[in-house]
């Protein structure tokens, strides 16, 4: 899994909630089938596909789907 | 021939097909076959997927799906239960209708009667208790003492919430024993305080678990067990950042119990095990090794088939009818069972042995006609993955347990879900494989009448209609959730129920006891009756599958009949409520000289004006007492 895209197909086949790149960058709060419950399900699930254990404490921080992608998939660095 | 080949190739995929282009509620009875062979991660997955298809979009398309209100609350974050119970429940064809209570709002919910939760008048109420529960409340630094005092007050409260709830609520309250975690323990340095705290631990959660004993409306799920397989208690990150306590895996494998416990309040008990005899019982091939050879009590592998044997003669001591079906000739088969020196099952522990070389789906429907029960009572294991694949495509109903060459893993295996669970055992439980058999013996009897009528007094049945007593409560509740067939109006009546039915001085419990020249039938039905001023309701009539059209029911109602009007009743009111396995029943009280009054396509209401009332069957000898009020 490399782009945002991968990261969005997993999104969907995890969550069964289809989001767009642009819809990626909008807030949790105007993202429709949204729920707070979904991100720990989607953190275990790419912790499952990637291998990788993310910072779970920044990744809860995300405003938007486009920043838990930056966090999980590019790693922390690539936010800054 | 591997078993994929009659298994849709890609489930997960199908399902996620199903989803994007919304005919997931339209599907939703491929949905159960879908989900049988998925493995955990692949069913959390789909549990998410079916968490987003509300309940009343199912309940639209198929009307007739059976559905239960489960509320969740408890302590911690519990987010991952819902799709966890969602997908469990649609294994076994249900559906969850879920009310999501607040984080840590268990207290208020349970405490307050007048809160959303009772409300919702739940089926099933999970309170999911936490190690955390306590903790959340131990001073810095603490000691056993701190801890054992914690967990006084709050099993003190979660007694009160419990007593509460049995006294207001109609559902089944279900807690859980909180898991001791090593974070915890090994913050004592000395050994004598981590013995101690492990002590006052386990006695708390003996006494969430003693709860059962003085709560019907009360089940207990003890985590530990479940912690023995491969499941981590907790995941750190999870409970300090997001306050969800349990880890998603042991939410997972706590949702299996609970599905598994709310099929059995949904009238959906599996009945029987259906085992398959070459490597599944006993190691090899018996056309081919011959008796002398096959795998069973010595040597390695002999002693792995004879852990699995000990375990389904355990199974069949409390009630779980136990049939074989094999691909062998019979002659052979029956001469292991009944002289092979090395095993353990005999034939005696089977209600029938099916050996023949025909489809094994085709023996299960004939199977499950002969013990007159559904094919969906049935769980099927197997070594076989051709013939696992092909029972669950065939009769996706059929609780199916994939067994495979490593017999040490057969027990866990069949194990690995409580298949057979119930809320709790009847003294008819324990005697139902050996009535069963006896069955088949009263088949081959009338095989030897050329009239029903000729066989029927030959068989000399008995009945006895008499008032239910309290310890027969549990008996009359677990005919209400196990008979799916005469089952006038398949209202699933929990203990509780009955014994308020019990206490009621406007209704009436009575139990038929049967037994004929074979023996005694046990407690094989009942009759639910409410007095209204000088009208009287049938609100059920339910009779065993073992005990129908040999009389017994029309000697009961004839009986109530005669009662009612002897005690001045004008009228007596019944119903039929139509589901899709009570057809045989529907003209029952038509039948019996009541006119229809209502009928609304699902329930038919009848009365009966007690002017001519039909004599018992000369066949049937029957005892009656109804007591004053019924």
């Amino acid at each position: 899994m490399e782009t945002i895209d991968d990261f969005l197909l997993l999104v969907e086949t995890e969550l069964g909630l289809r989001v767009t790149s642009r819809e990626a960058a909008r807030s949790f709060d105007e993202l429709t089938g949204w729920d707070s419950m979904n991100l720990l399900a989607l953190i275990a699930a790419v912790e499952r596909n990637t291998g990788r254990s993310v910072s779970l404490a920044r990744v809860l921080e995300a405003a938007n789907l486009e920043e838990v992608y930056l966090l999980t998939v590019r790693g922390a660095e690539a936010i800054g | 021939m591997d078993g994929s080949e009659v298994r849709p190739s890609d489930p997960p995929a199908t399902l996620l097909e199903l989803h994007r282009s919304g005919r997931l509620a339209a599907e939703y009875p491929a949905v159960r076959g879908l989900l049988a062979g998925l493995s955990g991660a692949q069913l959390a997955q789909a549990g998410q997927l079916l968490s987003r298809l509300t309940p009343e979009a199912v309940l639209r398309e198929h009307p007739g799906t059976p559905a239960l209100t489960v509320a969740i609350t408890g302590h911690g974050t519990l987010s991952a239960l819902r799709p966890a119970l969602t997908a469990e429940m649609a294994r076994h064809g249900l559906l969850l209708r879920p009310f999501l209570a607040d984080f840590d709002s268990y207290v208020f919910d349970l405490g307050d009667p007048g809160s959303a939760l009772y409300a919702a008048d739940p089926d099933l109420v999970l309170c999911v208790l936490d190690p955390l529960v306590v903790f959340d409340e131990t001073p810095t630094p603490w000691r056993p003492a701190d801890v054992e005092r914690v967990l006084d007050e709050k099993i003190g409260l979660v007694e009160r919430l419990a007593a509460r709830f049995a006294g207001r609520a109609r559902g089944t309250l279900v807690l859980n024993t909180m898991p001791l975690l090593r974070r915890f323990t090994a913050q004592l340095v000395d050994h004598r305080s981590r013995a101690r705290l492990g002590a006052v631990w386990r006695e708390a959660n003996a006494r969430l678990l003693r709860l059962t004993e003085t709560h019907p409306a009360v089940l207990t799920v003890d985590l530990d067990p479940l912690l023995t397989e491969d499941v981590a208690a907790s995941e750190i990150r999870m409970s300090i950042y997001a306050k969800a306590h349990l880890s998603a895996g042991l939410l997972a494998a706590y949702a299996r119990e609970v599905a598994q416990l709310a099929r059995h309040l949904a009238g959906l008990t599996r009945k029987a095990l259906v085992l398959d005899l070459d490597g599944t019982v006993w190691g090899g091939v018996l056309s081919e090794d011959g008796p002398a050879g096959i795998e069973v009590g010595d040597g390695y592998r002999g002693e792995a088939f004879t852990e699995f044997q000990r375990v389904i003669k355990q199974l069949g001591a409390q009630g779980v009818l136990v049939a074989a079906v094999s691909k062998n000739d019979l002659a052979p088969v029956l001469e292991v069972l009944r002289d092979h020196p090395r095993m353990l099952l005999g034939e005696d522990d089977f209600v029938q042995v099916i050996a023949n070389w025909r489809p094994k789906h085709e023996n299960l429907v004939e199977l499950a006609a002969a013990l007159n029960l559904g094919v969906d009572s049935f769980v099927f294991a197997d070594d076989s993955a051709y013939e696992c694949g092909l029972v669950r495509y065939a009769l996706p109903g059929v609780g199916v347990v994939a067994l495979d060459d490593e017999p040490a893993q057969h027990v866990a295996r069949l194990l690995h879900e409580g298949w057979f669970d119930v809320r709790e055992l009847t003294d008819e439980d324990t005697v139902r494989p050996a009535r069963y058999r006896e069955d088949l013996v009263r088949k081959t009897f009338l095989d030897t009448f050329d009239s029903i009528e000729e066989y029927l007094r030959e068989l000399d049945v008995r009945v006895r209609l008499v008032p239910a007593t309290g310890d027969e409560a549990a008996r009359v509740s677990q005919l209400t959730l196990r008979t799916n067939q005469f089952n006038l109006t398949s209202r699933r009546l929990q203990v509780p129920d009955i014994r308020d039915r019990l206490a009621d001085p406007d209704a009436s419990v009575l139990a038929v006891h049967a037994s004929d020249r074979f023996g005694d039938n046990g407690l094989v039905g009942a009759v639910l009756l409410r007095r209204d001023g000088t009208d009287l309701h049938i609100d059920n009539f339910l009779l065993s599958c073992r005990a129908f059209s040999r009389g017994i029911e029309q000697a009961c109602l004839s009986s109530v009949l005669r009662h009612a009007r002897d005690t001045g009743t004008r009228s007596v009111y019944a119903a039929y409520r139509a589901t899709p396995k009570n057809g045989m029943v529907r003209d029952f009280y038509p039948r019996n000289g009541f006119e229809r009054l209502t009928d609304d396509g699902v329930t038919t209401t009848f009365r009966h004006d007690l002017a001519q009332i039909a004599a018992p069957p000369a066949t049937v000898t029957l005892t009656d007492f109804l007591g004053v009020n019924a």
